[in-house]
């Protein structure tokens, strides 16, 4: 008799122990770095191709990655209310995918929006990746979940979207950012690569200068949290905030820092009063966006932005 | 005619069942390293501001400054979150391939006489910590399973309740086994004390972050 059970438990956990192995190795083959490095040695020893992520790629859920196209130029300012239809309109037209305009989506996006407890990420997953993944994450990671928060909760099927999703949010992040001086404030060297005027060497000025007085009062262009307030001898003065959703700006050369490391700051707030502290030519504010850890030209992400140096001597 | 097939699975148990544990491992540090990928970065964050005040006070060494630029700190963080878990992997997860089949008694017989055992810090730290991080692994195994389930099969009781199910039949079946085998392991690497040394400063803050990845209770609201 005790045979006969301890035989019939045999039986049922051998089986559901095979299963359970199965499962974890499902998991770790799809989500984890190791996973990755195991496929990726098996395409190359099959001579396949392999469809694994980078390796880095799959830290913060897989979400924010540097956009492989800028984006397309704006025929007009963006509209603060419209920047999450900005982003998506920016995603589809990187696929070449017939979307709406960006007014169309950004209602669209609302709308979802008031649906899903009032998340835009959640909105924004559920334009990519359909209303309901979305409500399924947003239900078990919370309204105040962040995406990728909201990511982990989906399968690995769902990687791609997720990735557009995150794509138009961190785009949509970038076309809502204020301008961190007036308007009028000349753009004295643009994005891209330049003789470096101190170092001398070519290499990518991966920010925009803008020539100002010392001084002048410098503004956070969103809200933000303060992820270094430092000062060495190159960069002077810097502040770097982070806005989230993979969106981060940096202002170097400050006279005088009015923040500290770790503090939240408000959209139009007085970070600093810029300088000409560090490797520095003349009084001016470096200006830099970064997305996702990459440094882009902010000028792609306004239209009717300040005038280079050299634009407004054509004129 | 269930007991044949079961017996036949049982001959190919010295294979899945430490793949699977290696496995379940992995996920957990994985997991508990994307957790804590804020954290990393502010780590570096201060590294980087530390250097770049260093670097920048003599000419020389200036252009370094910008060599880790601010634009690659996302880059190191994550490169430091994934030497970190690769580094826990082969410290927990890959000493559990290393499987000997035992009948359950004498498995059972052995766990109670390395327990009676003076406790180290290495038979304290590595399977405390495969502990912790196996927990997280079954918790993030469990939330595949949830999601999967809801989005192909539309339900969320079924979704609910597999995993639910699943979550417990790892902690029951699997995660002990991976805390012996790592009871086991650090027994038999003892004397190794640089790897004792190493091996606990790196898998102290995943024990913490493991912690934070284990959202066990969010299974059965």
């Amino acid at each position: 008799m005790k045979g006969a059970s301890s035989g019939a438990r045999y039986s049922m956990i051998v089986p559901t122990e095979l299963l359970l192995a199965a499962l974890c190795l499902w998991a770790a083959w799809y989500h984890t770095p190791a996973g990755a490095l195991v496929r990726t040695a098996g395409a190359w020893f099959f001579k396949t191709r392999s469809t694994a992520r980078p390796l880095l790629s799959y830290y913060g859920a897989g979400v924010y990655q540097p956009r492989t196209a800028p984006p397309p130029l704006l025929a007009a300012p963006v509209p603060p209310t419209q920047a999450l239809g900005y982003g998506a309109w920016a995603v589809f037209s990187e696929e070449n995918r017939q979307g709406e305009s960006p007014a169309a989506m950004s209602a669209q996006i609302k709308l979802l929006s008031s649906r899903l407890a009032g998340s835009d990420a959640a909105a924004m997953l559920a334009l990519f990746c359909g209303e309901e993944s979305a409500r399924f994450a947003l239900g078990q990671a919370g309204a105040e979940a962040r995406l990728d928060e909201l990511a982990r909760e989906l399968p690995p099927r769902s990687a791609d979207c997720v990735a557009q999703a995150s794509q138009a949010l961190m785009q949509a992040g970038a076309y809502a950012l204020a301008w961190p001086l007036p308007e009028s404030v000349r753009i004295t060297s643009p994005f891209g690569i330049r003789e470096h005027p101190v170092f001398g060497v070519r290499r990518l000025h991966a920010g925009v200068d803008l020539g100002t007085p010392v001084g002048t009062p410098v503004r956070a262009v969103a809200a933000g949290v303060v992820r270094r307030a430092s000062s060495d001898g190159v960069n002077g003065s810097i502040v770097v905030l982070d806005h989230g959703r993979g969106v981060v700006t940096l202002y170097c050369h400050n006279d005088e820092l009015l923040v500290h490391d770790g503090q939240r700051v408000q959209r139009g707030q007085i970070i600093s009063h810029s300088g000409n502290t560090g490797r520095s030519t003349g009084p001016h504010l470096h200006y830099q966006l970064d997305l996702a850890g990459e440094a882009v030209d902010p000028l792609r992400y306004r239209a009717g932005h300040p005038k280079t140096a050299a634009a407004a001597a054509s004129d | 005619m269930q007991l044949r097939v079961a017996e036949r699975m049982g001959r190919v148990r010295w294979i899945f069942l430490p793949l699977g544990l290696c496995a379940l491992v992995a996920v957990g540090a994985h997991a508990a390293a994307d957790v804590v990928g804020d954290r990393v970065l502010w780590c570096v964050d201060r590294v980087d501001a530390f250097f770049d005040a260093l670097f920048a006070s003599w000419s020389v060494t200036a252009p370094l400054v910008d060599l880790v630029g601010l634009s690659q700190r996302t880059f190191f963080a994550r490169a430091v979150a994934l030497v970190w878990e690769l580094c826990a992997d082969a410290l927990i997860a890959v000493p559990i391939l290393n499987y000997q089949e035992r009948a359950a008694a004498q498995e059972w017989q052995l766990a109670r006489a390395l327990l009676r055992k003076k406790p180290t810090p290495q038979r304290l730290v590595r399977p405390a910590a495969t502990l912790l991080v196996a927990v997280a692994g079954a918790c993030a195994v469990a939330r595949m399973v949830r999601g999967s389930v809801q989005l192909g099969a539309h339900s969320s009781l079924l979704s609910h309740l597999l995993a639910a199910g699943t979550l417990l039949a790892l902690l029951a079946l699997l995660v002990p086994r991976a805390v012996f085998r790592s009871l086991e392991h650090a027994d038999q690497k003892e004397r190794a004390v640089s790897v004792g040394v190493f091996g606990t400063a790196l898998l102290l803050p995943l024990m913490l972050a493991a912690l934070f990845a284990s959202p066990l209770l969010s299974f059965f609201r």
